[in-house]
């Protein structure tokens, strides 16, 4: 009854202020949903006792969904350590999230349709990691996805957030495509789409290979790949990236939740989810190392040069997404789900704080036009620091932690991958203390460069957003240390049978006896981006922009977002719109209305119009008519017979 | 040497005998009494059909011939002559409000009614061409007449001498095609026509033409094209209650007619009448749907749509199976209720005392007599072949037919046609539901009028509820037909 | 045999030709008269065949009524023919065809039948009875297996008979008509009217 209530309080919440919101009320609304989000994320904290600390796994078959011969398929839900860590994770983030957004969005004229969608959300990503099938999940899978759409397009005025939200959608259904491609490939394999059925069976089908594309693969490398796919797609790795950092069109809550927090990590916690699956596909595990370290690095240079506050936060979404699925890739799920935990937070808390920096210079979101404000509102600035050292993985603060074991176990990988993947995630780190710093530095410090109207009315925000960053930030400071233990520390049983590694890659256990060099270079690195940074921008702050101007091409290269927008416009937006066009005009418009609809309307018409006419009223004509038909069939049948 | 004959066993023919009696008894008494005794004449008519109706149910049906061998009475001569006996039955009925109305109160009417009904029946039965062509020509006199009935209008008459004088063609052209068969088999008699032509071997072509000659005279009757040309008119000159009478009996009649010719002697050539029946009923669904669209007559759009419906109905003989004679008397027995639901709608079409027959006229009918429009909503439905409605059915089980004997052009054209034919079948509900409101209609509807209506309309909508008796009793006339 | 032959062969011939002429005389009333000489030899074509009754029946029904009744209709009514004809040109072509084809075909029918009649289905002529006179022989089969269609052929002359007489009867206003009973039922004083008459004035 607990567990039920954890998943669906929010969907009440959501049908409270969705269907009633008008009848409600702004206030009555908003209180009512997050009521019911609290609620659940007190839960959530008794259930995590229950499951993830006392170990005791729990599943509840609600009903049958569908039930077709041999597919069957029940709406359950299961609670293992990995769903405790998320639902954990995503109700107290959301909760506080929530919280915040009462005075975010305090005069927003549509306040009880974006508490209904958040809490929509929210419902929506506890059925993704509550789910006991791929079915559900996938079910879970499209409504997050839905939400984001919707959120993304809240302010559906602004033709760039109707835009940015459609952009989100798209990519997203790609990845999608993917996921769905590999359910159905596994319902082919295993006959049945059950968590425990197929993961059970995973060893045996191991090595054995699969017909796709009329070619011959290894079947699970085949699924694999395609859930990589729709992994990648929801948590915007290097190539299905493109939507992330133009999402932050949404209103700055929804930044923080979906696109830091929760809804972009659902990639990575499938992958973890079907650890079963990926142990036994080597080929895609290096796929997603190289991936995975790949978007770390691009998403920090990207974000090196990035002048949006909201927008460099994303790209470091994109790049800490980037550390889990490498950690992922060199079979530290632990690590990965660690980081995501510890990312959730202190990524949140960056958001949040980036939104009540928003909100106090006018909903300006341009650093160069911020500076010298770290007076005036203290607190925020306290909150941001704490969300970047975390970020940055200063020893102590959460990120410390979690981004230090994923690179050591990388390191202890021992394969080129593993390498390659230690290499940039070392890179990466530098690049992020520096453009974390950037934030903050030409956010803060430096001279005031807006508008004095706007900078007389600077303040912190308001109690009901500062006591969510507050929390925030606690979690910030020591989810780190609390949790390392547990999640990765040597010989530690948390996980039970939720994650699976086979032992030959148990990279976590290693990453406990990599050399000091390997644990100290990330810390070493921070601190030098951090110095870089502050060298950058407070004490010779002229330096910029002659290296921009100096080296003129890696800037735009860089300030383009290596040109994936612009590669992909050529590649599949062009075209597609170009066919889209011919299809309408020349397929639907001339072909299909031309011989359908309108030309056989149009023959019809004609047709009766001749057919009327026959009726000419005479006698000797209808007489001679039926003289035609007779001598017609005589003729007819001295053609047939006669020959 | 004068032989003895015994007399000819009446009792199969018990329900004939009945009608004739009672046509010229109610003559007589309508000639002593005068026109005033019409209402009682046609009340008496009525009741006459329906003991004709009640000895045809209890008599015998199990392929008894008599008079020498010219009648016969089976299962599907049963089954046939209820629905003949209903369709004229219920015309009559329907026909005393617009006779009264029009002054047309005359005596003759009803029993020329009977006079046409006892041929109809009498070709249901026949079971020898002399037999056919008489109860053909008994049953077509009458009709003439009653379709110029309404001698002041110069439709009316236009209609009654166009219907004679292309009737009489093709009658002219079925005697031909007796005669020729006649002399090729020297037979008249069905059961002999049969044996001389199931014998296999070479099908002498004289024998072929004189079934395309027959062949036209019955689609004559049945108003299938190329021989449909009289309809139109026919129907809009015939006094309306008259057209009714036309688009329900006797193409019943005919089309029972037609399946027995074909199916009884000519069972053994079904690969020859085959080929004329799909080019006639393609042609005639194909007319039927596209001519009807640019009719704003109502009584000439159902002319057309009984065309139409001809060219279904065909379908199941062109099959050729007892699956397709199933359907095919399905289809009559469908098409009979449909139609009588319609005609009684369109008898009430009636403003300031005098009758309209436009299909505007029955603009924004849903909002002045909703119950009526939803009644004859239900019928356009059903004639557009919209499940769930009985006219779905209808044309479900002629097409499963034809597509059975592997006649796929013929159920593809069909299904197109209809859909074709919808057009202007949802253009009337279209026009009683949205368009601007005329006239209302005037009231009241007579009581018998409403109790037709709501049975035509509650048969229509709930058919699919309980098929079963409708086509088990489809089904042993199929049997019977085809043995 | 010959003299039949020839007999058959003039009878034929004048019959095909009077034919013709029904359809393209100029006056209708020369088209009535070439009916009646069609008439005629056609119940000489059946007098060839020895059917003697309906030779006489052919004489005294359509020459002595129904075609004396044309002659009737023909001479009272003023028609126009010519103008019924106008269409005649011009539909001949075609209409010409049409009926050329059809000769075409039905000639090769019967004529591939008389030269080759196909085996197995055979014309089964009823034998003719010997020492009955065809008039006898007639009506034992009209009354006997043929009574249903006499019957039926009845009730068509039934309904004939009231066709005509619905559509033709009616009973006109104002027409000065003589009743009989009336007259004779008549008195006096329906007829007769005194009045006192006063003296220096009219009526």
């Amino acid at each position: 009854m607990l567990h039920v209530a954890l998943v669906f309080a929010p969907l009440l919440g959501a049908v409270f202020a969705g269907l009633f919101g008008r009848v409600l009320g702004d206030g009555a609304s908003r209180l009512i949903a997050c009521g019911f989000m609290t609620v659940s994320a007190l839960i959530s904290i008794v259930v995590f006792h229950q499951v993830a600390i006392e170990h005791e796994t729990v599943v509840i078959e609600l009903m049958t969904w569908m039930d077709s011969e041999a597919f069957e398929v029940a709406w359950t839900l299961r609670f293992d350590e990995l769903t405790a860590v998320m639902t954990l994770v995503v109700s107290v983030v959301s909760c506080l999230i929530h919280w915040y957004s009462i005075g975010y969005m305090a005069h927003d004229p549509h306040v009880p349709r974006f508490f209904a969608y958040l809490s929509l959300f929210t419902f929506a990503m506890l059925m993704l990691v509550t789910a006991d099938n791929f079915v559900q999940m996938f079910f879970g899978w499209e409504g997050v996805g839905l939400c984001s759409y919707l959120l993304i397009g809240f302010w559906f005025d602004r033709p760039s957030a109707n835009a940015a939200a459609i952009k989100a959608f798209v990519v997203n259904r790609v990845g999608d495509f993917g996921f769905a491609l590999g359910i159905m490939a596994i319902f082919l394999v295993f006959e049945s789409v059950d968590f425990a059925t197929v993961f059970a069976a995973a060893p045996e089908v191991a090595g054995s290979s699969m017909v796709f594309l009329g070619r011959e693969f290894d079947t699970l490398t085949v699924i694999t790949l395609l859930l990589f796919v729709g992994a990648m797609g929801k948590s915007a790795q290097l190539g299905l990236h493109t939507w992330l950092p133009d999402a932050m069109e949404g209103p700055t809550p929804v930044s923080a939740l979906i696109h830091a927090a929760t809804m972009v990590t659902a990639g990575v916690f499938m992958v973890a989810r079907c650890s079963p699956l990926f142990e036994y596909a080597p080929d895609t595990l290096m796929v997603i190392t190289v991936v995975g370290a790949s978007t770390a690095f691009f998403a920090a240079t990207v974000g090196l040069v990035q002048n949006d506050i909201k927008r460099v936060i994303a790209y470091s979404t994109c790049s800490q997404l980037g550390y889990m699925f490498f950690a992922i890739g060199v079979s530290a799920y632990s690590a990965a789900i660690f980081h995501l935990m510890t990312h959730a937070f202190f990524k949140a808390l960056l958001f949040l704080g980036a939104g009540s920096v928003i909100h106090a210079m006018a909903d300006e979101q341009d650093m160069r036009r911020m500076g010298g404000i770290y007076t005036l509102m203290p607190l925020t600035y306290a909150i941001m620091w704490i969300g970047s050292l975390a970020l940055a993985g200063i020893p102590f603060f959460a990120g410390f932690y979690s981004k230090d074991i994923i690179l050591e176990a990388a390191y202890a990988d021992g394969t080129g991958f593993g390498d390659y993947a230690f290499g940039l995630g070392i890179v990466a780190a530098f690049l992020t203390a520096f453009y974390s710093w950037r934030l903050l530095f030409m956010t803060f410090h430096g001279r005031v460069r807006a508008e004095p109207s706007v900078m007389a009315r600077v303040h912190d925000a308001p109690k009901i957003m500062m006591i969510p960053l507050v929390l925030l930030s606690l979690g910030a400071l020591f989810a780190g240390f609390v949790a390392y233990g547990a999640m990765v520390g040597e010989g530690s049983g948390f996980w039970g049978g939720s994650l699976f590694v086979l032992p030959e890659n148990d990279t976590v256990a290693a990453a406990h006896h990599v050399p000091f060099w390997v644990k100290a270079s990330p810390t070493v690195l921070a601190v030098a981006g951090i110095g870089v940074a502050w060298w950058f921008y407070i004490a010779r702050p002229g330096i910029p922009p002659a290296i921009a101007t100096m080296h003129r091409p890696i800037y735009v290269f860089l300030s383009r977002k290596w040109y994936f927008d612009e590669l992909y416009d050529l590649a599949f937006v062009r075209p597609a719109k170009r066919i889209g066009h011919a299809l309408w005009r020349g397929g639907d418009g001339r072909v299909i209305d031309g011989f359908g609809p309108d030309g056989v309307s149009a023959a019809v018409v004609r047709l009766a119009h001749r057919a009327a006419r026959l009726q000419t009223g005479y006698v000797y004509h209808y007489a001679f008519a039926m003289l035609v038909g007779v001598v017609g069939f005589v003729s007819w049948f001295f053609y047939a017979i006669g020959g | 040497m004068p032989t003895v004959h015994a007399v000819p066993d009446l009792a199969p023919a018990l329900p004939e005998v009945i009608l004739a009696v009672v046509a010229m008894a109610l003559l007589m008494l309508g000639v002593f009494r005068g026109d005033g005794s019409t209402r009682t004449v046609s009340w008496l008519a009525v009741a006459a059909m329906a003991v004709a109706g009640f000895f045809v149910i209890t008599g015998p049906s199990d392929g008894v011939v008599t008079f020498s061998g010219m009648f016969v009475v089976d299962r599907f001569a049963v089954f046939m002559k209820v629905l003949v006996l209903i369709g004229s039955a219920l015309a009559l009925v329907m026909s005393f409000g617009y006779l009264r109305d029009e002054g047309m109160e005359r005596f003759e009417f009803p029993v020329l009614l009977v006079l046409a009904t006892l041929g109809m029946l009498m070709m249901v039965s026949a079971n020898d061409l002399m037999a056919l062509y008489l109860g053909l020509e008994l049953q077509s006199l009458a009709l003439y007449v009653v379709a110029a009935f309404k001698r002041e209008s110069l439709r009316s008459t236009e209609a009654g001498l166009k219907y004679f004088v292309l009737g009489a063609l093709s009658s002219g052209m079925l005697l031909y095609g007796c005669s020729l068969i006649y002399g090729i088999t020297g037979a008249t008699d069905f059961a002999a026509l049969s044996a001389a032509l199931s014998g296999g071997g070479e099908v002498p072509i004289g024998l072929v033409i004189g079934l395309v000659f027959l062949v036209s005279g019955l689609a004559f009757k049945v108003s299938a094209v190329p021989f449909h040309m009289w309809t139109p008119d026919v129907y809009e000159g015939a006094p309306t209650p008259v057209t009714a009478f036309f688009a329900v009996a006797p193409k019943i009649a005919a089309v029972a007619l037609f399946l027995r010719v074909m199916m009884s002697p000519f069972g053994g050539l079904v690969s020859q009448w085959q080929q004329i029946i799909v080019v006639v009923s393609i042609a005639s669904m194909v007319l039927g749907a596209f001519a009807a669209i640019r009719q704003d007559n109502i009584k000439r759009l159902m002319a057309y749509s009984s065309i139409g419906h001809v060219g279904y109905a065909l379908v199941g003989l062109a099959a050729g199976t007892a699956e397709g004679m199933r359907g095919t008397i399905l289809y009559m027995t469908i098409y009979l209720v449909m139609n009588v639901g319609t005609f009684a709608v369109i008898l009430n079409m009636k403003r300031a005392g005098a009758m309209v027959e436009g299909i505007h006229d029955l603009a924004g009918l849903a909002r002045s007599r909703p119950l009526m429009a939803l009644a004859m909503g239900i019928f356009m439905f059903s004639l557009a072949g919209i499940p769930p409605l009985a006219g779905f059915f209808a044309k479900l089980y002629v097409f499963l037919a034809a597509v059975n004997a592997e006649l796929y052009a013929l159920a593809v054209i069909g299904v197109l046609a209809s859909v074709v034919g919808a057009f202007y079948y949802l253009r009337i509900i279209r026009i009683m539901y949205f368009d601007a409101p005329s006239e209302v209609f005037d009231a009241p509807v007579a009581s018998e009028m409403r109790v037709i209506l709501a049975a035509a309309a509650v048969f229509t909508l709930f058919f699919f509820a309980y098929p079963a008796p409708f086509l088990a009793g489809a089904e042993a006339a199929a049997l019977a037909l085809v043995r | 045999m010959i003299v039949q032959t020839l007999t058959f062969c003039l009878l034929a011939a004048v019959t095909l030709a009077s034919g013709v002429m029904v359809i393209s005389a100029r006056n209708p009333v020369h088209s009535v008269l070439f009916l009646i000489l069609a008439f005629f030899n056609s119940a000489g074509l059946f007098v060839l065949m020895g059917a003697e009754f309906l030779a006489m029946i052919m004489v005294i029904v359509y020459v002595g009524a129904v075609a004396v009744l044309f002659l009737f209709v023909v001479m009272m009514l003023d028609i126009n023919f010519v103008e019924l004809r106008q269409g005649f040109l011009q539909y001949l072509p075609i209409g010409g065809l049409v009926g050329l084809i059809m000769l075409v075909e039905l000639l090769l029918v019967l004529g591939g039948w008389a030269i080759r009649p196909p085996a197995g289905v055979v014309a089964a002529a009823e034998p003719a009875v010997a020492g009955v006179s065809n008039t006898e022989a007639l009506g034992s089969l009209l009354y006997t297996r043929y009574v249903y269609l006499f019957q039926a052929a009845g009730m068509v002359l039934l309904v004939a008979m009231i066709g005509a007489i619905v559509l033709t009867l009616r009973t006109r206003a104002g027409v000065r008509k003589q009743s009989i009973s009336r007259q004779v039922s008549r008195r006096r004083d329906e007829a007769v009217e005194v009045k006192e008459v006063a003296p220096g004035s009219g009526i």
